[in-house]
């Protein structure tokens, strides 16, 4: 029986505490009376996963089976979310191949010719041929790829149609082979409760038109948090959206979650708490200490990147997607809730190598604002985990580093918008148009591998609510320069900064440590 | 009995007596330098020894050794020069009965690039028919290349019945046939007229013919280069083709040259390559049967 998440109190007998680094790891001694805060162990997998999804395709929530709505001489377009889910990405079979097989077999078998293949990325970056390959798997990839098989592009004119508008005034766009579809099914991979539902179609389909009605810093500061759906603004929105899709098109839903298994067994002491660890896990602890610490950062980086996680198949449900999302919440919350009374004056959080924006890639400085103030603090639920006013410290190099292949909108973002300012509604106001309508980031988010020019925006406003709730945001080991650029402090040790954080919040602050990844969801009481 | 009559030694000494006595009796036998004898009969014409077929590349331990030379060398150095994109390999995954794969021929990276598209299974099963007057003419070369790609030698000048006939031996035997139809690589990469052997070869065994275009060989490796050179390079695999019930070999032939022409154009060709409904019941993984 896997255990639930834990909160224990730092004492005499506590081992230090392992502390993400970007592509490195520390061992950090937290403070007498801190609380560390660790997430449950890996629920155990669904035994046999080809036989489950055959089961919730005959069987869906609030729907016709599959094969009832198969039928030859339809159009059918199948749609997937993109290689920003799972993270680390998953040792191959990835669930979302083993769904499409179990789709296409029974396309196959009804004799439908008209079926395309789409990925949902959004204004996310196109991916290479091999990470497209990684996500479906060879089978599909061989018969399918390119013409049947290619990535949804937010940005072309003739592809994309607008749908309408939501009585709150949002517009809505849909992808054209999707829109003009007898049928979309959408095979979605839910990690955090942030992911699936509505939002799948109403981003991974949209193009900016559409997206920029949600992902802005207004809907963004209103959501407390988007990790938890009914409290999210947000989600509100892509809800909205998300049926005006349903009105025009037929979608059915396929919604898979996994496991917390993060971490393959060469890295399993990261997945373990301190307390369980072995002589083995501090030997192997030790010996990526001393290569992170040695290796050149693109040497670490290959070395990391390459990890692939033995995620296993927790739920997968099917059908209607209200129904469908409300299971798969469920079976999310159970595998990453963990109850924490109280909030406190200090949260210290690691921030690992890896965010959903910088898969193969270096982790630019907005990026780790992005993980740290974004999604690493919005894993609540009820309230954060930080009192308002407190300080958060994030450890992590944060250096002068960009990948100009995938990030070349972020380097301008950095250089020009941020120079001139850190408000993000005053940022959204004077620049982000600007950036969004460049014909040349449109031009990379297009032919190359580039997120959008408006990705980098997005980024900042993920941590707009944790810039407005702290009071101080401390990153430890960062470079100076680039750390004060992005309007935080900067910090040489955690010690260092527990001091800097004592003149916010006071002398002897209640700490808590959130020992993440793997990931959790902090249920504030 | 004496003492040294029954140990090995003695043994090893007698053996080695003998052959000496014959050696000896051999040599002193002939005289090759004497002048022939006038009752001796008329020297006839030289009796040619039966063309090899080098079947010693296709028994064990040679096909575990080629096996491990290809996965290590010949395999790994093909992705790293042309990192090859190969378009329906599904066709070729588990071929329930041998085929000849019937290629363009513009270089002679081909035949690596053949084997590279083809499953580990199929390509221990394949065999590569290369120009007799051409990689056979120093034995040596010929021998290795035999270990390296399974090759054997196959006639363009003369004797084409013959050669024609070793390679039904082989199919019929349950080897896979790589064919250039073209007889000899391309002089300027361009697709010349297929020779009606692939047409004969596949009425006379019934053999399913796969349709196989490169692109891209010439640019890494033409006529008269020696070396490699890096480059894009894309291997297409068409439906296996199969005689119809009343079409001659050169019909069948002009059929396959058209199909393996139609595969060189840029967009996907459905009629050759197979609707996807098709492709993706060919590449249904095997379903593994345990005994009770």
């Amino acid at each position: 029986m896997p255990r639930p998440g834990a909160v224990i109190e730092v004492d005499r007998n506590t081992p230090p505490v392992l502390f993400h680094f970007g592509e490195g790891i520390r061992l950090e001694k937290m403070p007498l009376g801190a609380r560390i805060v660790y997430p449950p162990d890996p629920l155990e997998p669904i035994g046999h996963p080809e036989r489950a999804i055959k089961r919730a395709l005959a069987k869906p929530l609030e729907d016709d089976p599959l094969k009832s709505l198969l039928r030859r001489g339809m159009k059918l377009t199948i749609a997937f979310d993109d290689l920003s889910l799972p993270l680390p990405p998953m040792a191959a079979p990835d669930v979302r191949q083993l769904v499409m097989e179990e789709v296409i077999d029974m396309a196959a078998e009804a004799g439908i010719d008209d079926l395309h293949i789409i990925a949902a990325l959004g204004l996310h970056r196109r991916m290479t041929e091999d990470e497209l390959r990684h996500i479906v798997g060879d089978r599909i990839f061989s018969t399918f790829h390119p013409e049947r098989l290619y990535q949804h592009d937010g940005e072309d004119p003739e592809n994309n149609v607008y749908v309408g508008k939501t009585a709150q005034g949002e517009e809505v766009t849909l992808n054209r082979r999707a829109a003009e579809s007898d049928l979309v099914i959408y095979v979605n991979l839910t990690l955090v409760p942030m992911d699936g539902g509505h939002k799948s179609m109403s981003t991974g389909l949209a193009s900016y038109r559409g997206i920029r009605a949600h992902h802005n810093v207004k809907t963004l500061l209103g959501s407390r948090s988007y990790m938890n759906p009914p409290d999210s603004a947000l989600h509100h929105s892509c809800i909205r959206q998300g049926q005006l899709i349903e009105d025009t098109v037929r979608v059915f839903h396929i919604e898979t979650t996994v496991n917390n298994h993060a971490f393959p067994a060469i890295a399993n002491f990261m997945q373990k708490r301190e307390t369980d660890w072995t002589a083995q896990d501090q030997a192997i602890f030790l010996a990526t200490k001393q290569m992170t610490d040695l290796a050149p950062p693109a040497f670490k980086r290959n070395v990391f990147h390459a990890m692939r996680a033995p995620y296993g198949l927790t739920a997968v449900n099917a059908g209607q997607v209200d129904a469908v999302h409300d299971k798969t919440l469920d079976a999310v919350n159970r595998q990453i809730a963990v109850r924490v009374e109280g909030q406190t004056d200090i949260v210290t959080i690691g921030v690992p190598y890896l965010g959903p924006y910088n898969v193969n890639a270096a982790m630019n400085p907005v990026l780790v604002l992005c993980m740290g103030a974004g999604y690493l603090f919005n894993f609540y639920r009820n309230k954060p985990v930080l009192r308002k006013g407190g300080v958060l410290i994030l450890t992590h190099p944060c250096r002068y580093e960009f990948d100009a292949v995938q990030h070349p909108s972020y380097i301008d973002f950095y250089d020009e918008v941020l120079a001139d300012t850190k408000d993000p509604a005053e940022i959204e106001k004077k620049y982000e148009l600007r950036f969004a309508e460049d014909p040349w980031f449109r031009q990379l988010y297009r032919k190359s591998h580039a997120y959008h020019g408006a990705h980098p925006f997005y980024a900042l406003y993920w941590a707009a609510h944790a810039m407005d709730h702290a009071g101080d945001i401390i990153i430890v080991g960062g470079d100076r320069d680039v750390v004060h650029h992005l309007g935080l402090k900067c910090a040489t040790t955690l010690e260092d900064a527990f001091e800097m954080a004592e003149q916010t919040v006071g002398r002897y602050p209640s700490i808590t440590h959130l020992r993440t990844p793997p990931i959790m969801l902090c249920e504030v009481e | 009995m004496a003492w040294y009559s029954e140990g090995p030694v003695t043994r090893l000494a007698g053996v080695a007596g003998r052959t000496l006595d014959d050696v000896m009796r051999v040599r002193r036998g002939w005289k090759w330098n004497a002048p022939r004898p006038r009752t001796w009969p008329e020297q006839g014409m030289v009796v040619p020894a039966p063309p090899s077929d080098l079947g010693w590349a296709r028994v064990e331990p040679v096909r575990s050794i080629r096996y491990l030379i290809q996965r290590l060398l010949l395999m790994p150095f093909t992705e790293a020069m042309v990192h090859p994109k190969v378009e329906g390999r599904e066709w070729v995954r588990e071929l329930k009965r041998p085929a000849i794969f019937a290629a363009n021929h513009s270089s002679h990276a081909d035949t690596s690039l053949i084997l590279y598209s083809l499953t580990d299974a199929v390509r221990d099963r394949t065999v590569v028919a290369a120009a007799a007057d051409y990689w056979f003419k120093h034995p040596i070369l010929g021998n290795i290349v035999s270990l390296f790609l399974n090759t054997f030698p196959f006639s363009r000048t003369g004797g084409a019945q013959g050669q024609l006939h070793s390679s039904s031996q082989l199919l019929k035997s349950g080897w896979n046939l790589v064919l250039f139809p073209e007889g000899s690589r391309s002089p300027d990469g361009r697709i010349q007229e297929f020779k009606p052997g692939v047409g004969f070869l596949a009425k006379e065994t019934g053999t399913p013919v796969v349709p196989l275009h490169i692109q891209g060989a010439f640019q890494v490796m033409p006529r008269h280069q020696n070396l490699p050179v890096p480059g894009p390079v894309r291997v297409r695999i068409g439906k296996p083709m199969t005689l119809d019930a009343n079409e001659g070999t050169r019909e069948f032939t002009a059929r396959v040259e058209k199909a393996v022409r139609a595969l060189a154009s840029e967009p996907k060709q459905p009629d050759l390559q197979g609707t996807w409904i098709e492709r993706w019941r060919a590449s249904k993984p095997r379903q593994l049967k345990y005994g009770d």
